[in-house]
């Protein structure tokens, strides 16, 4: 069945339940191609595709969900039956108030590439051989590794107040590292990109980049301590991506757990420190709506080092007694328990080359990427995690050699305080289906706190 | 009937020529999370899906394609789009796939063994019984967050090969917990129970859940998480450290389990999860830990998460010395990867998280076995020390040797006897090291094989659901901190 057809049919489904009964519904179709590679060869290349129904009922502020792939009349009447199982068994979400309703601003067009969204299987291995041979060509005898993800998400959303509205998105990505594992200790150099067109991906320009990163030098050891940073953009990704779960997601705020909920429209970092969440934007992957049909849109997080609000869906805009915004995970998705959450994020460039940043740095840890990071106390925004794949010291404003890796433990809110330098280049870093995708530039902080190093 | 798309897959893929095929189909695939946060219904889901994967070798590469559309054209659409991947992915080889020519072929059934189907049981039930825990968690204005969880799985699946290995299975898997979070200025402290991060987990019926009794512990798991609140910071220094079983069964998944993955010990995993800091070349001679250090991969555990027939190539379950006396004893394997290092066949440990994934080397019920020390005898001894239980926060280098954990709860031990809480505990080290410093195991009496259905690996990203078995146990000279 089409799937206009389908939707429409699902939509009468959410306008005839029973009185005092309502729902919505969203169908969501993708295709992804994923060419994993190590060694220096694909190893684990998969192809997936899929369609699956998501059906919410609220009766009388009771919330059940179900999901199913069984898109059949059959499929649809089993899953109606199960939502509506688990409501009448749920506690009353008091604050409840309804499913978004049509007048509800519309999604603007956002960009979509057809090339992507439709890649064959034999044009996905070819963007992981330029990564290849791009890698290979300047490491040579480097051991280089990584993956290429190329897919498209389809989804619409419809309940029973009206609300009918689709979106579509493409997305591409990839990573490599280039390693030099028979060195004592070993070294390493990474890279990684995203867009929503794989023809604006730059294979070779990731290739290149891991494989030039790999330092000459052994790594030597550094004290652990506090140090002055340069965070390379996808350090920077990893940080944001905590702060928008601690500090702008709306149920830390309804928890009262939240970093930020005692500082909105305070100052919480110099000017320079602009980020927003924008799922319309060409500079992430963007998608035009939320995962219960709400308009995304440019939000606020950090305006020139001011804090503010939380982001909300339903439930939390009920609960904080706030409009909705717009960053609903769907429900049934292991991230729908933690409620919205900003992922469409955008940091600001500045005006800092990346020689100024390094020569700003003067004494200090230059981190490629983290791995590994983890929450050690969520209302003060403290997270650790190792720095990997390209950890080096700079010295008198020049980047002098590797070093070890090291362990962080530090908060995300103290170390965009401390920002110094913006770079003015921003480079995209997205999650493997492209839910999530972040753009950010490098970034110099004053202090962070590194806790101990490892051995290589 | 479904399986015989089995049929429609294996024959597409030979018709094209491939020196190997596999096929699972999985159908259903059930899920049921049922979760009561702060008196609301924060999650009350259901899930049903379905779905096909076929997996082809040629002499040089593999290929997967997965569809959740079970038609006899569309899985032969699958079939050739592996070949297709397989075909493409060849022009990288650098030579033959390795692959080990297995005993068998296997052929058979596996089912878990349950008394009370959890899916059978009415939701009112299940909603009245975490209403009631969850209620009883918030004993104080402090307690700002209290959640009591559900979660249920039920796996059906058909498997067959070209070298004609076939099974049937069916696994059902269940877990609960709470959780309460207090909150004071910027201070947040949670407790939970029987563990953090959904609670405790078990291949089993609900049976499991209700002897959970969540509804009786809550009480106390609320109190103690606003007495965290009042407590002073955890010392700081290297002291005496006596880890509680549900914490050290996650310090074996992180600095054990996945060390001795052998995918990462070859590289197949370095960009992503990363590799391990055990040598290829190192069974029988690394030392690893102390002497008492014992540990084994048993997937045929009773009631383990990761416990089944057969593994996603058709190998049968098996029990493989990991650490035998503190020496390195074995791998945790695949097909490919025994071949690659020579060994005589595959330890049984390849398992994708449903249809439409991959099969990856994932840990079993990775145990690590009990002493010979009650835990007042692992007291005995330690003037100054301090007991830290009940995972907060994890991380762990990649190659698995610099690690740091933080613990909901901890306390201090003073002249050989528990005293009182200290909040925001962590303990540090290097992975062999810390072994090392392991100068008692708790006895029987201590170990708990735990549920943890959250174990991340692979692109796209995988979740399998293992088992660690863990006693409490004694560690000497470990950096402690409050963080």
């Amino acid at each position: 069945m089409p799937a206009r057809r389908r939707a429409d049919r699902l939509a009468e489904v959410a306008r005839g339940l029973p009185s005092g009964v309502t729902a919505d519904a969203r169908i969501v179709r993708e295709a992804w191609t994923t060419i994993r590679f190590a060694n220096g060869r694909i190893h684990q290349p998969l192809v997936e595709e899929g369609e699956y129904l998501s059906f919410r009922v609220a009766e009388g502020g009771r919330l059940g969900t179900a999901t199913t792939v069984d898109l059949s009349p059959d499929g649809v009447r089993t899953v109606v039956r199960a939502a509506r199982a688990l409501a009448r068994i749920a506690p009353v979400e008091k604050t409840f108030p309804g499913f978004p309703v049509e007048a509800s601003p519309r999604p603007a067009a956002t960009a979509f590439s057809s090339a992507t969204a439709h890649v064959t299987p034999e044009a996905a291995t070819r963007v992981a051989e330029r990564i290849l041979a791009a890698a290979a060509s300047r490491a040579p005898g480097g051991r280089i590794a990584g993956v290429v993800n190329i897919g498209s998400v389809n989804h619409r959303v419809v309940n029973s107040t009206g609300l009918d509205r689709g979106c579509r998105f493409s997305g591409a990505q990839a990573s490599v590292l280039v390693d030099r594992p028979e060195r004592d200790p070993p070294v390493s150099g990474w890279s990684e990109g995203a867009h929503w067109d794989v023809a604006r991906l730059a294979p070779e320009r990731l290739g290149r980049e891991a494989a030039e990163r790999v330092a000459e030098s052994a790594p030597v050891a550094v004290e652990p301590g506090t140090y002055r940073v340069l965070l390379r953009a996808p350090a920077v990704a990893t940080l944001l991506d905590y702060l928008a779960f601690l500090g702008f997601g709306g149920t830390g705020e309804a928890e009262g757990w939240s970093c930020l909920r005692r500082q909105r429209g305070r100052r919480i970092a110099p000017r320079s420190v602009d980020l927003v969440d924008d799922a319309r934007s060409r500079r992430v992957i963007p998608c035009a709506i939320d995962a219960e049909g709400t308009a995304t849109r440019s939000t606020p997080l950090i305006d020139e080092g001011v804090a503010g609000g939380p982001v909300t869906d339903v439930l939390t805009s009920g609960r904080l007694g706030r409009p909705l915004t717009g960053h609903a995970l769907p429900p049934e998705s292991p991230g729908g328990e933690y409620g919205p959450i900003p992922r469409h994020l955008v940091l600001s460039p500045g005006d800092a080359r990346e020689e100024e940043l390094v020569r700003e740095t003067r004494r200090g840890i230059l981190v490629t990427r983290f791995h590994y990071v983890r929450v050690v106390d969520p209302g003060r925004s403290v997270l650790t995690g190792m720095t990997r794949d390209g950890t080096y010291r700079i010295e008198h404003g020049e980047i002098v050699g590797p070093v070890r890796n090291l362990r962080f433990t530090e908060s995300v809110l103290r170390t965009l305080r401390g920002t110094e330098l913006v770079g003015r280049e921003a480079r995209q870093t997205a999650s493997e289906r492209a839910g999530s995708s972040t753009t950010c530039p490098d970034l110099v902080s004053s202090s962070f706190r590194f806790t101990s190093a490892t051995l290589f | 009937m479904p399986e015989a798309l089995i049929g429609v897959a294996l024959d597409a893929a030979r018709a094209e020529g491939v020196r190997y095929a596999d096929v699972r189909l999985v159908t259903p695939q059930r899920y049921l999370h049922l979760a009561v946060r702060d008196g609301a219904a924060s999650s009350l889901t259901s899930s049903h899906t379905a779905g096909l994967g076929v997996r082809v070798r040629t002499d040089r590469a593999w290929g997967f394609a997965a569809t959740r559309m079970l038609t006899p054209a569309t899985v032969r659409r699958a079939a050739r789009t592996a070949v297709r991947l397989a075909r493409a992915a060849g022009r990288t080889a650098r030579g033959p796939l390795p692959w080990t020519n297995e005993a068998g072929p296997h052929r058979g059934r596996y089912a878990t063994a349950l008394r009370e189907d959890p899916f059978a049981v009415p939701g009112e039930e299940v909603i009245a019984l975490l209403a009631d825990a969850e209620h009883r968690l918030h004993v104080g204005p402090e307690v700002k967050s209290g959640v009591a969880s559900f979660h249920a799985w039920d796996e059906t699946k058909w498997f067959a090969s070209s070298d004609g290995a076939s099974f049937h299975s069916r696994i059902v898997q269940v877990g609960a917990g709470v959780s309460a979070t207090a909150v004071r200025g910027s201070d947040v402290e949670t407790r939970s129970a029987p563990s953090s991060f959904g609670g405790d987990f078990r291949q089993a019926g609900f049976e499991f859940v209700r002897g959970l009794a969540l509804p009786e512990v809550a009480e106390g798991v609320g109190k103690e998480a606003v007495a965290l609140l009042d407590a002073p910071a955890c010392p700081t220094g290297s002291t005496t450290l006596v880890l509680g079983s549900s914490q050290l069964a996650l310090q074996v998944h992180e600095s054990v389990g996945h060390a001795v993955e052998l995918d990462r010990i070859l590289g197949s995993e370095a960009a992503f999860a990363g590799t391990s800091w055990v040598p290829p070349d190192g069974v029988g001679r690394l030392v690893y830990g102390s002497e008492r250090m014992h540990v084994v991969a048993d997937a045929t555990a009773p009631g383990g998460l990761g416990t089944f027939g057969w593994d996603d190539e058709g190998v049968p379950a098996q029990r493989v010395p990991i650490v035998s006396a503190g020496r390195l004893a074995g791998f945790l394997t695949s097909r490919e990867t025994a071949a690659a290092l020579g060994l005589g066949g595959s330890g049984g440990t390849a398992r994708a998280d449903g249809a439409d994934r991959a099969p990856l080397i994932r840990m079993t019920n990775i145990n690590l076995e009990p002493g010979d020390r009650s835990f007042d005898e692992l007291l005995e001894g330690v003037d100054e020390g301090v007991f830290m239980d009940t995972n907060r926060s994890w991380s762990i280098d990649d190659k698995r040797l610099n690690f740091q954990f933080g613990t909901e709860v901890a306390r201090r031990i003073v002249r050989g006897e528990l005293g009182g809480l200290v909040r925001r505990a962590i303990y540090a080290g290097m992975t062999p090291e810390f072994w090392r410093s392991m100068d008692a195991v708790g006895d029987r009496s201590t170990w708990h094989l735990w549920g943890l259905p959250n174990c991340g690996k692979g692109q796209p990203s995988q979740t399998a659901h293992v088992s660690h078995g863990a006693p409490a146990a004694r560690f000497r000279g470990v950096r402690v901190r409050g963080g």
